[in-house]
């Protein structure tokens, strides 16, 4: 590092990884398959106000690293801080008192919310959980949050099957905002809703963050909705980073063929897009018996058999990669030995 | 919650409450002391004194019987009071801490299970003398188990749901999570379970004390009238009545109450399925005109469903048109009712739901109003559907290659093994790798992929030549719908398969469609050919949801402000008028026509040709 320290991140992940044992309390002798491995090796530092995206397939981990990120899981291995403050040291109260701060958005905008409660009242759940506000001012705020996220402030008595999956949607987003988070974890906030409404949730998603200034993780497995919200995105395949670096350059010249790929495959209005198509055969393999070497040989259409023998490590790519650039932690790299293979190609 | 059942709850509790009040007030009625013998006029019959008159002891059987109801009531209602407690309490910890606490509470109910209830009973008299205390103890120790597990279910499931992550994501505490969001979710099915355990235990009580083993003599309880009863049957045949009438009576009133409390926590009333005379008189008659040699041809369809509130219609008047070869897409949001449209051709509307008017033919075969043996037969055959949701659509429990050869049996005289031999080839065509051992596998054990994969394999079974696939790649990841669309643009290819294409992804209409169908709120806006439609759309409504979907280039997609219209709150004019940009008064008068634009291209929108 050259001059004045970089500033303190509000989020860093250090070598995340965790397992889901696949024999429990009560087959203590299973010979079933071994423990999944969900999250290999994530790294991760948020900014201040900076949102990244997270993309993958479903079974790539990316809830499970949403999950962790907030200390709703415990890592199996690394560790995440919080403002320099490392989640696994904080008991139960402390690390309570610290959920203020950061908040989630489910995908299903049906379970998400208590059917038998008014929209109101999980709202306030915040309020009176932290004691930010007293039983008189909570309506006050409630209905503050609501006109916030596009509501009406008397929608506040209504139950959750009255409305929407839209409007569920950003009653999650109010319910969210109550504490007045710092962090949001956006777990496919779009993902279940129709392509209208999807719109006018990204659209209020982009304003809050810019409005309140949230650091904002975006996990999604649909690459066009990570476009015009996030900084940054992160590509993740079979629980391990493929590819990460800023969004505009990561679409422009995707240096990973999982992250080429999948670009391709997102169907599109523009006929031209469709010619050069890459139609990646197979599909995502265990993840309790992944792949030797890299995760995703089996499936890349440039796999040569070095790639069988070795895990390779994410590598600087891109405008800043040549040798005297800065190794900041806001380049992009990829995880893959021949990129430069789908550079040109 | 309907009117219906609301009325059964009143009626059921009038009826419990009714009781209730007899058995408390027993003391207040003036009635003879319950115990107060009188040898002289034993077995008398009913007098005015005594309304049923008197028992082997000259007891007054009336005052016994409210008496011996306080009783019997009184520990049915405490100890099921005492066991939903504890069960609870237990089910809800085990449930929602797992691990030891599981085991201590949930595991150790198991336990209770397995003893007899007789001998437990007789051990726990025993130990303490017979009694009502002991009574309630037994009976609550009995019917701990049954509310533990069924808060421990309920707990299981509900724990599983976001809103219960949402609430430790805001940090609340264990307590506050098991108190206000688990507990009020799971409250239904307790509810229900104390009404069973209620009636339940007033019918073990009488046993028990039938047996001696409960409420000592002289105290008057049902099951002790009825075991006395038992001993002078031949004398007073009316004295065993009387008892178990009241204990009838009780436990039919206790199982309505019962009944009415679960239709009212839980309403999903089957509707009937209304069907005209003349459909069931003619079916597949009335329809006059002529098919026109399109492979499938739809015209005027409305779809009719009955609600509390009065029949609404989710479909009005849609009118399609498939030629051989072709894929017509048909595009709307949630609730512009494609899905309906599609099932109504292959006459699987759900029961509540019914073609209200509208003719429909596949070549020249009429598709709508058909008896369901006239369905069958073109089911498969001659049109085949696949759906979004593969995993719902095959059956868990039979291996993915038979249910392929069932489909071809259906249709086809073969042996099982040539049809499985088929199937086989079928796995093979629909690009599933090793398809020898795929057809050995259950849907559980293929992904999401696989398993559309494996529909389209069924579907395409009897090569029928019109297919309906309505949203089959909604549910799966961006690189496996690449997968499954260029598979169903090469069975297109070679089949010359006619597809019908439900979605709601525009880029996906543009990827697999010829022609394109937009619907919204039940009605079609615009129809034409996709690349002239998506160029130059001629509804403002398609024109937006091009809007909104996702671009390559820098421009974010725009949402359309507002929701569909539900179809019992319809806007006057046209339908999509109270969102639209382009909207003037004359849009709010009445719902505009679908018209031809142009060549091959209709739409509603009647200001199409102002720029």
């Amino acid at each position: 590092m050259n001059g004045s320290p970089a500033p303190q991140p509000l989020v860093l992940a250090e070598g995340l990884t965790r397992r889901f044992a696949a024999r429990g309390l009560w087959r203590p002798f299973s010979t079933g398959p071994r423990a999944v491995q969900a999250v290999t090796g994530f790294d991760l530092s948020l900014a201040r106000g900076e949102a990244v995206g997270l993309v993958g397939e479903s079974g790539s981990g990316k809830s499970t690293v949403g999950r962790l990120l907030l200390g709703l899981l415990p890592p199996s291995e690394g560790r995440v801080l919080f403002e320099g403050t490392d989640l696994k040291g904080l008991d139960g109260a402390a690390l309570r008192a610290l959920r203020r701060r950061m908040q989630i958005v489910f995908q299903d905008p049906y379970s998400s919310l208590d059917p038998r409660r008014p929209v109101g009242a999980q709202i306030a759940d915040g309020l009176s959980i932290h004691r930010l506000a007293t039983a008189r001012e909570a309506p006050a705020r409630v209905a503050e949050l609501l006109r916030q996220v596009g509501l009406d402030a008397d929608h506040a008595k209504r139950f959750p099957y009255q409305f929407s999956g839209g409007q569920r949607q950003r009653i999650g987003i109010a319910r969210a905002l109550a504490t007045g988070p710092d962090f949001l974890v956006a777990d496919e906030p779009v993902s279940a809703l129709d392509v209208s409404v999807q719109a006018q949730v990204l659209a209020l998603l982009a304003d809050l963050r810019t409005r309140l200034g949230l650091a904002m993780l975006f996990i999604s497995h649909d690459l066009t909705a990570v476009r015009h919200l996030c900084d940054r995105v992160v590509v993740l395949y079979l629980g391990r980073v493929m590819e990460e670096g800023p969004t505009a350059e990561v679409f422009a010249s995707p240096r990973h063929p999982y992250t080429a790929a999948l670009l391709s495959a997102v169907p599109s209005l523009d006929p031209a897009h469709r010619r050069d198509r890459i139609v990646l055969s197979g599909e995502l393999p265990s993840p309790a018996d992944p792949p030797s070497g890299c995760v995703f040989r089996t499936r890349c259409p440039h796999a040569i058999e070095a790639c069988a023998a070795a895990i390779p490590a994410p590598r600087p790519v891109g405008p800043g990669a040549g040798p005297g650039a800065d190794p900041g932690t806001r380049s992009h790299r990829a995880a893959c030995i021949r990129d430069e293979i789908i550079q040109v190609g | 919650m309907t009117r219906l059942s609301l009325a059964r709850l009143w009626v059921a509790g009038a009826g419990v409450a009714a009781i209730v009040l007899a058995a408390v007030l027993a003391p207040l009625l003036g009635l003879p002391d319950p115990v107060r013998m009188d040898v002289a006029h034993r077995f008398a019959g009913a007098s005015l004194a005594h309304a049923l008159g008197q028992d082997g002891y000259g007891r007054d059987v009336l005052s016994r019987l409210l008496w011996g109801g306080r009783v019997s009531l009184f520990v049915a209602a405490s100890s099921a009071a005492i066991a939903f407690g504890i069960g609870t309490t237990l089910g809800v910890l085990g449930g929602f801490l797992r691990g030891v606490t599981e085991l201590l509470t949930v595991r150790a109910m198991d336990v209770v299970l397995c003893f007899p209830p007789l001998l437990l009973a007789m051990l726990v008299v025993t130990l303490l003398g017979p009694g009502a205390g002991t009574l309630i103890l037994v009976l609550a120790v009995l019917y701990v188990p049954g509310f533990a597990r069924v808060a421990y279910a309920g707990v299981l499931s509900v724990r599983a749901q976001d809103f219960v992550e949402a609430m430790r994501a805001l940090g609340a505490r264990r307590p506050r999570i098991m108190l206000r969001t688990i507990l009020p979710n799971i409250a239904g099915p307790l509810l229900v379970q104390f009404s069973l355990v209620a009636a339940s235990a007033v019918v073990l009580e009488s046993g028990l004390s039938f047996l001696g083993l409960g409420v000592v003599p002289p105290t008057p309880s049902w099951g002790l009238m009825i075991a006395d009863a038992r001993a002078s049957m031949a004398q007073a045949p009316l004295l065993l009545l009387w008892p178990c009438l009241a204990l009838t009576l009780t436990i039919l009133t206790l199982n309505g109450l019962c009944d009415a409390l679960r239709d009212a926590i839980d309403p999903h009333p089957i509707p009937r399925r209304r069907r005209r005379l003349h459909e069931a008189l003619v079916p597949g008659l009335l329809p006059a005109a002529r098919p026109t040699g399109a492979e499938l041809e739809l015209r005027g369809l409305t779809i009719e469903i009955d609600t509390p509130a009065g029949p609404i219609r989710p479909v009005r008047d849609v009118s399609l048109r498939l030629e051989s070869g072709e894929t017509l897409a048909i595009v709307g949001e949630s609730g512009s009712g494609k899905s309906l449209t599609g099932l109504a051709l292959l006459g699987l509307l759900p029961p509540a739901a019914r073609v209200a008017s509208g003719t429909a033919w596949l070549r020249d075969a009429p598709l709508l109003h058909q008896d369901e043996a006239t369905l069958r037969r073109l089911r498969g055959a001659a049109i085949a559907m696949i759906f979004q949701d593969p995993m719902s659509s095959l059956n868990p429990v039979q291996p993915v290659g038979r249910q392929i050869a069932e489909a071809i049996e259906a249709h086809h005289r073969l042996s099982a093994r040539a049809a499985d031999r088929r199937a086989i080839r079928l796995l093979e065509r629909v690009g599933i790798p090793d398809p020898v051992r795929r057809a050995t596998a259950f849907p559980h054990e293929l992904s999401g992929g696989m398993r559309q994969r494996v529909m389209i394999a069924m579907a395409i079974a009897n090569d029928p030549p019109v297919m309906i696939a309505d949203e089959p790649t909604t549910a799966l990841d961006v690189t496996i719908q690449a997968q499954v669309l260029a598979l169903l643009a090469d069975l297109k290819r070679e089949a010359g398969l006619a597809l019908i294409f439900i979605t709601h992804s525009l880029p996906v209409v543009a990827e697999i469609a010829d022609r394109v169908a937009v619907m919204y709120a039940g009605e079609v806006v615009e129809t034409g050919p996709v690349e002239a439609v998506f160029s130059a759309p001629l509804h403002p409504y398609t024109a937006a949801l091009l809007a909104s979907a996702p671009t390559e280039g820098g421009v974010p997609p725009q949402g359309i402000p507002g929701v569909v219209p539900p179809p019992h709150a319809l806007p006057p004019g046209c339908r999509f008028a109270p969102r639209c940009t382009r909207r003037i008064d004359a849009c709010d008068a009445a719902p505009p026509p679908l018209v031809e634009a142009m060549a091959g291209r209709a739409t509603r929108c009647p200001r199409w040709a102002e720029p």
